[in-house]
């Protein structure tokens, strides 16, 4: 130990005196000087530099300091060699590079001046050692006729790898007792190129030398055969003959790729029926070495099939294998066909079953199946049926079967080759048919249906048959006697709904079947029911009905329908079962617009039908008739009472309304009338001077005895006094009203004339017998009272040659208050006017005139 | 008295006999043991060197087989390329081209033989090529396949030598190239493809007497080092 210590600080003192004596030589300006020089350090190691003064006694190595970098040394790291040497150790970290400075400190006046003498720096290049390369190994592939010259090596790059100190790798390849060949890479593969030939049958040496400034390391030797790193082309002209006499065999021929002085063989074959995938590989033990020809066999009759071919070197874990040769195709010849997969389709009806038997190509057709023959139980002789080209199947024959009744028929195909084996079927009378399977379950998985159930208690048990039906598809498949759980082979539609049976068979006879019905996938329904109202809507209901979806649009099962109403401003749904058809929408507001719609929903999706829209009534039935029907009856109710009111307070009414005036035909002043003078005079009693000219009879206002003008005279009377305030219930009031409740023509009276004239017009037709004058008499009058516009009219009237207007009124009013045993006095006068009036529209007329009121005068 | 001495020495005797006897049964057994082991110990290196001799023999065979078919091809390129009367110019007998017997009586001179007179043939594919570079055009697959051969032959010699050291340790190695063959004088073009049809036929007539030469050393030699390592 104390030897080698003494060794190493000899070595290193030499390594100074090296140094220091270069110093001048290297022709530098500085005193210092670190050794050793850009050194290459690995990371995880430590680095001693050390750092030599030289030229100088301006310094000691007491006034060195290091830097790493910009990172002052601490100085439990350096090691004072003597006093013009100073060594630090630091460790080697991270992977980048590094200066590594020596600095010369000291407080003199004038140091600064040649600081730059004082410094140096050496730069320390980090990496890895480098890692032996794994797993070598090399290929060299056929060219044309010969191995390629090249042969190419790749390798697992191990390790880490800096920058500053990369890694190299050379592949050697040594010929044994021969030549060497090597190529560098930084990479992880390389090739050698042989220059002349492929060194066939010689030993080769190869390994991989990962080499980097920090070290060398090999790779293990791969010393093996060149036959070891061949890869051929795959064989040539590779062709499959079929030979008639053996419907299960072809014979595959091929071409060696390189002749087997190079290389001896062996090869690797597969095939598979033309359009599958899915290879067939023959054993490597059934393929001999360096064979051009092979035998397939169990393979199917008239069934095209693909072949390959692949080879390598024949020795164990020599080469590679070569690519696959080129399809080579050739069919198998025809052979007789297997037995037919017979069936049936049973339909119920009324007197009995109609039953069809169909059938499918065998599974083994063995060629192209040209037909197929039938017999029943009791035949001898079978019947032809040409097969279906349209068709998944053929149907043979077709009758009716009583239900206490049982069919056995056998049937067989045909090809170009031959019949085929008969296959049978028995159905079975409908009272004796054999156990179901129970519990049958259908469900989707994986883009498929599967089904499971459990089998009936019975060991006659043969095999099942698994049938599905969709609209008129119908297909079938056979399961084994000890399947619980399968799945449908067929090509199943998405969205179609598939009724599933399963048969179990009985030696041949049928079971009764076992159903379910399934999706292969679920969507949307491919339209919604439209829906519609049924009947009219109602004021706060509206029955809506729908059509059951038809199958073909149901693409799944339905799960429920979703109504949807909604007026302007709220939208209401409701849901219904799927096997709903109809729904009332209860709550409406009447006369308010609803769209409508409906939601059919699958389990995958919904579909939404068009809108439907209506109006709800603005009454409902019956409200209308009843408000018509209330205020018919209220308004009859109110006529009765008032006619029962006036009938019994008739004497009341009388009272109050037509107070009892003394009748002037009852005067005595009556008697002495008929020389009353034509001069008028105005009435006492009232102070108004009034030319009255009635038309009722036509007498004049000095016949003040007659009943019929009395009353006129009387309302002018009552209208000075007072307005009755009856109106138009009274033949009497209008006149009246028409004069008092006039205030403008009133005013108008009073202030434009102090005097009025009136005049009055009577009629000369209208006299009565032996009292009336012979011709009109017009007096003028001296009242100020100014002039009713219905005498005015009246006064038009008679120059028109009239007379009727003034009477129609009184008779008019007369004739509505008839019941009422209304205005009698003017009965009388009516009794007496009415031969000489008679005409039809004067009431009208009469009434007109009355509506028009008065002028103002 | 004496028959007690008598027999005691008898006793002696027996006693004596009876330790020889006792010292003579784990010797047997041990001399057994070492007797079978040197025996097993044999086997195991006798099937390592035949195994070794085996498959050094089969592979400088199987070249052998493969430079021998090569050289058949190359003969018909040759024909093929040297255009008409090539048929003649194989027919004519040329000096100094190499003997294509194998000589010697031993194996190993027998094998020494095959690796002199390939490396004889060597100067005069060397010739043979030159001489075809200037008659054919670079791309001419006879310098291809001329080259080929050449190779292959290289190899096949190393091959040999290879095998001679395998099979004959202890003898020296045989030299390299460079022997006492000679080269023809500058020829004309009719001699030249005379006297590259001649060596290439010679050539092929020595690797069958090569192919024939090692079956039989197959045959002997392998044998005889399993016999030699077994007793």
């Amino acid at each position: 130990m104390v030897f080698i210590m003494a060794s190493a600080a000899s070595l290193q003192l030499l390594l100074l005196a090296c140094v220091a004596s270069s110093l001048p030589a290297s022709g530098g300006d500085g005193h210092l000087l670190i050794a050793p020089q850009s050194p290459v350090l690995e990371i995880g190691t430590n680095f001693t530099a050390t750092c030599v003064i030289a030229d100088t006694d301006r310094v000691t190595a007491d006034d060195l300091s290091w830097n790493l970098s910009r990172t002052t040394v601490p100085r439990d790291q350096y090691a004072k060699i003597n006093e013009s040497a100073l060594a630090v150790t630091v460790p080697v970290v991270g992977e980048k590079s590094e200066w590594l400075f020596c600095l010369g400190r000291k407080a003199s006046p004038n140091f600064h001046l040649d600081r730059s003498k004082f410094i140096h720096g050496i730069l320390l290049t980090k990496g890895y050692r480098p890692v032996k390369p794994e797993n070598v190994s090399c290929q060299a592939v056929q060219g044309v006729k010969y191995i390629s010259t090249t042969l190419r090596c790749s390798w697992a790059a191990a390790g880490r790898q800096t920058s500053g100190v990369p890694t190299s790798y050379t592949l050697n390849v040594a010929v044994i007792s021969s030549a060497a060949f090597n190529a560098s890479t930084r990479g992880n593969e390389a090739a050698v190129d042989f220059l002349t030939s492929f060194p066939n049958h010689m030993m080769l040496d190869i390994w991989v030398e990962a080499h980097n400034r920090l070290g060398r390391v090999e790779s293990e030797h791969l010393k093996e055969e060149a036959g070891w790193f061949v890869k051929t082309n795959p064989p040539s002209d590779v062709q499959v003959v079929s030979e008639r006499s053996f419907p299960t065999s072809l014979l595959i021929n091929w071409t060696h790729p390189i002749p087997k002085e190079y290389v001896r063989l062996t090869y690797q074959i597969r095939f598979c029926p033309n359009g599958s995938e899915s290879w067939t590989y023959v054993p490597l033990v059934d393929t001999a070495t360096d064979i051009q020809s092979f035998r397939l066999q169990n393979l199917r009759p008239a069934t095209v099939y693909v072949s390959q071919v692949s080879c390598k070197n024949a020795r164990e874990g020599h080469g590679y294998w070569s690519a696959w040769s080129a399809n080579a195709t050739a069919a198998t010849p025809e052979d007789r066909p297997g037995k037919p997969d017979l069936w049936r389709i049973v339909s119920e009806g009324d007197d009995g079953r109609l039953v069809q038997f169909i059938c499918k190509d065998p599974v083994r057709p063995n060629g192209r199946i040209t037909g197929f023959s039938i017999r029943l139980q009791d035949q001898k002789v079978p019947r032809p049926v040409n097969r279906s080209e349209s068709g998944s199947f053929t149907v043979l024959q077709r009758l009716r079967l009583a239900d206490g009744k049982s069919v056995k028929a056998f049937a067989a195909a045909h090809n170009a080759v031959g019949k085929s084996a008969e296959a049978s079927l028995v159905i079975p009378d409908k009272a004796h048919e054999p156990p179901p399977v129970a519990e049958l379950k259908v469900w989707p998985q994986g883009g498929r249906l599967w089904l499971e159930w459990t089998p009936p208690n019975s060991s006659s048990l043969s095999e099942y048959v698994v049938q599905w039906v969709s609209g008129e598809q119908t297909d079938w498949q056979r399961e084994n006697r000890t399947t619980r759980r399968t799945a449908i082979k067929g090509d199943l539609e998405r969205f179609v709904c598939y009724n599933v049976s399963v048969h179990p068979l009985y030696s041949g006879r049928t079971g009764r079947a076992a159903r379910a019905e399934a999706f292969l996938e679920q969507g949307a329904p491919l339209e919604a029911p439209a829906v519609r109202l049924k009947g009219k809507p109602g004021h706060n209901e509206a029955e809506l009905v729908w059509k059951e979806l038809p199958q073909r649009s149901r693409r799944g099962f339905i799960t429920n329908y979703t109504i949807f109403y909604t007026s302007e401003t709220t939208t209401h749904k409701v849901t219904l079962p799927a096997d709903a058809t109809s729904y009332t929408l209860t709550s409406l507001t009447g006369n308010t617009k609803y769209d409508t719609w409906i939601v059919a929903s699958t389990v995958n999706g919904s579909t939404a039908s068009f809108n439907h829209s209506f109006t709800t009534l603005k009454y409902a039935p019956g409200e209308m008739e009843g408000i018509v029907v209330g205020v018919s009856l209220g308004f009859l109710f109110l006529v009765v009472v008032t006619m029962l009111l006036c009938a019994y307070k008739k004497d009341a009414i009388k009272v109050n309304f037509w107070p009892r005036i003394p009748d002037p035909g009852e005067s005595t002043i009556g008697s002495w009338s008929p020389d009353y003078p034509l001069k008028a005079e105005p009435p006492k009693e009232s102070g108004v001077s009034v030319l009255d000219v009635d038309a009722c009879d036509g007498k004049s206002v000095f016949e003040e005895d007659k009943a019929g003008c009395l009353p006129l005279k009387k309302d002018k009377y009552l209208s000075e006094e007072h307005s009755s305030g009856i109106g138009g219930s009274s033949c009497m009031s209008s006149p009246r009203q028409s004069v008092s409740d006039s205030d403008e023509g009133g005013d108008m009276a009073d202030t434009t004339a102090g005097t009025v004239q009136y005049s009055s017009v009577v009629a000369a037709n209208n006299g009565y017998k032996g009292q009336a004058p012979q011709q009109a008499v017009f007096s003028r009058s001296e009242s100020t009272q100014p002039l009713l516009d219905s005498e005015e009219n009246a006064d038009t009237s008679l120059q028109d040659g009239g007379g009727r207007g003034p009477r129609r009124p009184c008779s008019d009013q007369q004739g509505a208050l008839e019941a009422l045993d209304f205005c009698p006095l003017d009965e009388d006068g009516e009794r007496q006017a009415t031969p000489t009036d008679g005409q039809e529209g004067a009431p009208a007329s009469s009434y007109r005139l009355q509506l028009g009121g008065y002028r103002p005068q | 008295m004496q028959f007690a001495c008598d027999s005691e020495r008898r006793m002696n005797g027996h006693v004596k006999s009876m330790r020889f006897q006792q010292f003579m049964e784990p010797a047997t057994t041990l001399l057994s043991l070492l007797l079978v082991m040197a025996v097993d110990s044999t086997r195991i290196v006798a099937a390592s060197r035949n195994q070794q001799c085996g498959t050094s023999l089969q592979q400088t065979l199987k070249l052998t087989r493969l430079v021998q078919k090569e050289s058949i091809n190359l003969i018909k390129t040759y024909k093929a390329s040297q255009g008409e009367m090539s048929e003649l110019f194989c027919k004519v007998s040329v000096n100094n081209v190499p003997d294509p017997n194998i000589s010697g009586l031993e194996p190993s001179e027998r094998l020494l033989s095959i690796y002199t007179h390939l490396q004889d043939f060597f100067p005069h594919f060397k010739r043979v090529y030159e001489q075809q570079t200037d008659l054919q055009s670079p791309a001419s697959p006879l310098l291809r396949e001329l080259s080929h051969v050449s190779a292959s032959s290289r190899n096949l010699a190393a091959l040999i030598t290879s095998l001679y050291q395998s099979l004959f340790p202890n003898l020296p190695v045989p030299e390299p190239a460079g022997g006492p063959t000679t080269l023809p004088p500058p020829q004309n073009v009719f001699q030249q493809k005379v006297y590259g049809c001649v060596v290439l036929k010679t050539y092929k007539e020595l690797l069958s007497n090569v192919s024939r030469e090692l079956r039989t050393l197959k045959s002997k030699v392998c044998r005889r080092i399993q016999i030699n390592t077994l007793f």
